[in-house]
Order: C-alpha cells, then structure tokens, then sequence
C-alpha cells in the first residue's frame, strides 16, 4: 500500500512540477553532459568478431570447468583418488588443446585474410 | 577393459582424425576416412570381443550403465557410422561441388571426423540411464548434426534444412529439459531406476506426472520423428547431404528408441498413471502410422519418400510400446527385443539403399525417382542391391524387414488381444499394404521405366569399399531373413 502509493505519488508529482524547462536540441540529445556522439549508434562490427567471440566462449567454458575441480581437488586426493581427478582434467584440457591447434592452424586466430 | 573405454577410444579416434587433416600431408589426408572406418572397426572389435560380457548389468557412478541393450546399441552406432564414413567417402564429388574443389577448403576432412564425434554421443545414449546424462548425449549428437546437415554451404537447400533443423531442435531440447525439470520436481530424482521406484508409490500426482511425461515424449519424439514433431524430416532429408540423411535416419532414431524406451518404461510401470500414458501412446502411434504411410504416396524425391517411410517405420515400432512393462504375458520376444531387432534390421536395409542412392547421385546428378530410371539396365548388380533394400523395407519374406515385422505384429496382436486396441493392428496392416505401393514404386522405375540407348549402358562407377559394404549388407539382409536367431539372440 505504502509501496504503490509512494510510487504513484512521485509519478504524478513528477509529471505535475517537471518538464517546466525550456526544451531544445542539446536537452534532449542522449547524454546532455557528455562528449558529443558521433556516427550511427548501432555500428557494424567486422563478421570476425563472430570467431573472437565463439572461441572466447569455448575457453571461458573450460575455466569455468576448472574452477570447482580446483576447489575439490584437495578432496579427491584425501580420498586417494588423485590419479582419477587428474586424468579427467587432463582428458578435457586434450580435447580443447586439439580444438585450440585446429583453430590456429586453420587461421581462425589471425586478423588478416 | 572398461566398457567406458569405447566411448574414449572413439573420442581419440576423431581427434586423431582432426589432427591428421591439419598436420598431414595432401597425400595421407586423403586417407582420414580410411583411418576412421579402420578405427571404427577395431573399436567395434573391442566392442565384441574385449568388453566384459553383456549379461552382467555394470554401472559407473550411477550415470553409465552397461547392459546388453546397450552393448546392442553401441554396437549399432559403430557400425552405422562405419557405413557412412564409406557413404561419405563415395559422396566427396558432390560434396566438393556444393563446397570447393579445394581439398583443404572444401571441408571434406571435417566432414568425416564429425560423425565420429557424434557417434561418441550415441554411443553415451546407449548408456544413459539418468536424465542428465540423456540430456547431455543427446545434446552432443544434436550438436553434430546441425553442422553436419547444413555442410554443403555452398547448397541452398542443405542451408535450409541446417535452418531448420537447427530452430526446431532447439525447440524439442527446450521441451525436454521442461520434462526432465518437471520430473524432477515431481519425483526428486534424475535417476530412471529411483524414478520408477517412486512413481510406483500411491502419493504421487497423476496429473503432472502425465505433463511431464508429455513434455519428455516431445523432446524425443523429436529425435525418432514420430507424429506430431515430424514436421522437420522430410525437408531436412531432402537437404542434407545424401551420407548425413543416412545418419539420421539410421542412427539418431536407434540411439532415440533405446533413450525412449528406457525414459517411457518407469513412468508405464506406475499404475497411477499407466492407462492414460498408454492412450497418448497410442494417439501418436496411430498419427504416426497414418501420416507417414499416405504422406509417403505422393513422393516424386526419393530421398523424400525415404524420409516419409522412416516416420512409418517410426509407427511400427512404436506399435509394440503399450505393451511395455507386461512383457511377462506375451509369448515370443518381448517389445525391447523385438524394437531392437527392427533397429537392427532398419539400419541394414536403409543404409543398403542410401549406399546405392549415393552411386547414383554420384553418376546422375539426381535425386528424383528418374534419376533410377532404367537402373536394372545401366547396373544390374546396383539396381539388384536397391531391390534387395526396398522389398526389405516393404517387409518382404526371406528378407530382414519381414521378421522385423512379424515380432512388432506379433506383439500388437497380443497386447490388441488383452486391451482390445484393435486400432493399432488395423491401422499397421493399412500402413503396411500401403507401403508396398510406394516403395514398388522405386522397383518399377528401376525396372520397367526409362529407355536406354545402346551407348548409355555403362556400368556405374563404384569405389572398392562400397562396392564391398553392399555385398555385405545385401547378405546381412537375406542372412537374418532366412535366420533371424542370432541377432534375435542378441536382443534378447
């Protein structure tokens, strides 16, 4: 009650006290206080961006993988089963090491061309 | 050794074959394909022989199991993305015209690495028996297929069949993470094992058990392209290149029967919910078998009127799932061993056909039932070898698809006889007739349609692998026609 009251209040105080300044062109750009904008405000990205961004996500998962295996790592050699947890981080780092050279042989990583 | 070591010797194996098309020579990496059907066979050979025996039900860390449906599976997977590493193998021309001629540009080696991941993936689904562990191997098998259908970027329609089964993929796997998240509320468990156990128990809701039950049988239905989510086949068939069709049609159902049978078998066994489980099963069995059969009539495109028959095939199968969990009531194979049989047999036959159909795009250029005009003139042995495949598929005796048949009837007979679902029966005989129209259709172009001129009688060009992969199917198919005992025997 309180809540909705308060919101409805400011809302209608809002509308009834503002919007007496005199409007112009700089009040209503986007940033009144800013540096000037220029150029298009969606601009166009160059399409290589899209293989930055694919392999940015594929090592940002593989950190996100190693972050909990590093936090029970000390649990898994308590419990003697150290050469389990180690192979099973070094399996799924083999496979992204072979999506990492695939990537760079075929050009993926080099801006030109 | 392990049975969890297949799964990893097949991971090795593909990306060996990735490194081999980055490192290699031009000359070695014209052999990656040759390395992954090697690979795939000794791999399927530690299946047979260096796993431990199927009869033992093993489980790792409750999320993999090993039983003989799924040493039957994986071994299903193998073979058939054996088959179509060589399918593919014959299809490079046609492939390279939709890509580049480049060999390095054209993709090709990606192009025979890929199925080999997602036979990883369907090797998991074979063993998956927890609903994560579904949900994450089908997902990887998924994932290999929208890059593998729309491979030939260069093809409009392949595009837009990787378009299509892209959004409507992703709307079943939204359906079924529903489902799994339903269940898991429902029941507290992603375990399929506890899940039966704690739907049997009186407590439970019927009404969103059955909301989840039909969220899941969605997201699968997807997969194994059973009436209403079948609107992707036919256009996704049609574009994709002629080994990936195959996959898809072959493969990806198998791995979605046996994930279907073992997510369906929990939620019949509770008598809570059994009655109307069963009657949803049947609306989408009769859908199924109705729609795929008369929609197949009309097909001028082959591999169209192959994807049509596929949702019939669908129907067939689906027959035998209302009497699940009554098995002990019915004489001869139960519905799994006959379900896996039909598999089996399917995967024999369908590849049979997609092999020759490949020669023959190959040869042609064409995909139309014109392009098998005067086949039995040009290539006797091709045109014999399709003959052999389609009166399999129609369900011919002496042949595979018969006995395929005969159990899946057998099944619905009984279970018709007990629950008086008449309709079933009645709908896959009419199915069944119907499909020996369309597919004499193919025998009759083959045969009696299309003149051949003296100079044209050429026989087709097939590579030595090929050539051997259909002999040896054309005999599987009349081997397990005239003894069905030993695969049955597997299945059993």
């Amino acid at each position: 009650m309180i809540a909705t009251g308060f919101a409805v209040t400011t809302l209608l105080l809002s509308v009834a006290l503002g919007k007496s300044a005199r409007r112009n062109k700089i009040k209503d750009s986007p940033y009144e206080c800013g540096m000037l904008p220029i150029g298009e405000s969606q601009p166009r990205f160059s399409v290589k961006f899209y293989l930055v961004a694919m392999l940015f996500v594929i090592f940002d998962i593989e950190v996100v993988f190693m972050y909990p295996w590093a936090l029970t790592f000390r649990d898994f050699l308590a419990r003697d089963q150290a050469a389990m947890v180690f192979w099973s981080m070094s399996g799924f780092v083999g496979i992204l090491l072979v999506a990492y050279l695939y990537a760079l042989k075929k050009g993926a990583l080099s801006w030109e061309s | 050794m392990l049975p969890y070591y297949l799964e990893i010797c097949v991971v090795v194996l593909g990306s060996l074959m990735l490194c081999m098309e980055l490192f290699a020579g031009r000359r070695s990496r014209a052999k990656i394909a040759m390395v992954g059907v090697a690979g795939l066979g000794v791999i399927f050979a530690l299946l047979m022989f260096a796993v431990c025996s199927p009869g033992e039900d093993l489980q790792y860390w409750g999320i993999y199991h090993f039983d003989k449906w799924a040493a039957f599976y994986k071994g299903l997977a193998l073979i058939s993305t054996l088959l179509v590493l060589v399918m593919a193998r014959e299809f490079a021309p046609v492939f390279k015209h939709y890509t580049s001629q480049d060999e390095e540009k054209s993709g090709i080696g990606e192009f025979y690495c890929l199925p080999i991941f997602v036979c990883s993936g369907l090797m998991w689904m074979a063993s998956a028996k927890d609903l994560v562990t579904i949900f994450v191997s089908l997902e990887l098998v998924t994932m290999g297929f929208y890059v593998l259908v729309a491979f030939m970027r260069r093809n409009v329609g392949s595009l837009e069949a990787g378009v299509k089964y892209l959004i409507l993929g992703a709307l079943s796997t939204g359906f079924l993470v529903y489902g799994i998240a339903w269940t898991f509320g429902v029941s507290g468990t992603f375990n399929l094992e506890e899940l039966s156990v704690v739907l049997a128990g009186d407590d439970i809701p019927s009404a969103p058990v059955m909301f989840a039950f039909a969220l899941l049988i969605a997201g699968i239905g997807f997969k194994i392209a059973v009436v209403p989510f079948q609107i992707w086949v036919p256009d996704v068939y049609q574009g994709a290149a002629m080994p990936v069709t195959a996959y898809l049609s072959v493969a990806s159902k198998a791995a979605g029967f046996i994930v279907f049978l073992r997510v369906v078998d929990p939620f019949l066994a509770a008598p809570s919910i059994r009655e109307p489980a069963i009657y949803l099963m049947v609306f989408v069995t009769c859908a199924t078998l109705i729609y795929g059969n008369l929609a197949a009539i009309a097909q001028k495109n082959i591999k169209r009127l192959l994807a049509y028959s596929s949702i019939a095939h669908a129907g067939f199968l689906l027959m035998a799932l209302p009497a699940l969990g009554a098995a002990g009531t019915i004489a001869g194979p139960g519905p799994e061993s006959a379900i896996s049989f039909y598999l089996a047999g399917y995967l024999l036959m369908t590849l049979l056909c997609f092999l020759v159909l490949t020669v023959v795009r190959v040869a042609t250029n064409g995909e139309d039932l014109t392009a098998l005009e005067g086949l039995g003139k040009r290539s006797p042995f091709l045109a014999f070898a399709m003959l052999v495949g389609v009166a399999s598929l129609a369900g011919i005796p002496l042949t595979v698809g018969f006995f395929g048949k005969f159990f899946l009837f057998n099944i619905a007979i009984q279970n018709a006889m007990q629950n008086g679902l008449w309709i079933v029966v009645f709908l896959a005989v009419l199915g069944a007739a119907t499909g020996f129209y369309y597919y004499f259709k193919i025998i009759r172009a083959m045969y009696w349609e299309g003149s051949v001129s003296e100079g044209e009688v050429t026989g087709l060009k097939v590579g030595r692998l090929a050539m051997l992969a259909i002999i040896l199917l054309v005999v599987a198919v009349f081997f397990f026609g005239i003894f069905p005992a030993p695969l049955l025997g597997l299945t059993l």
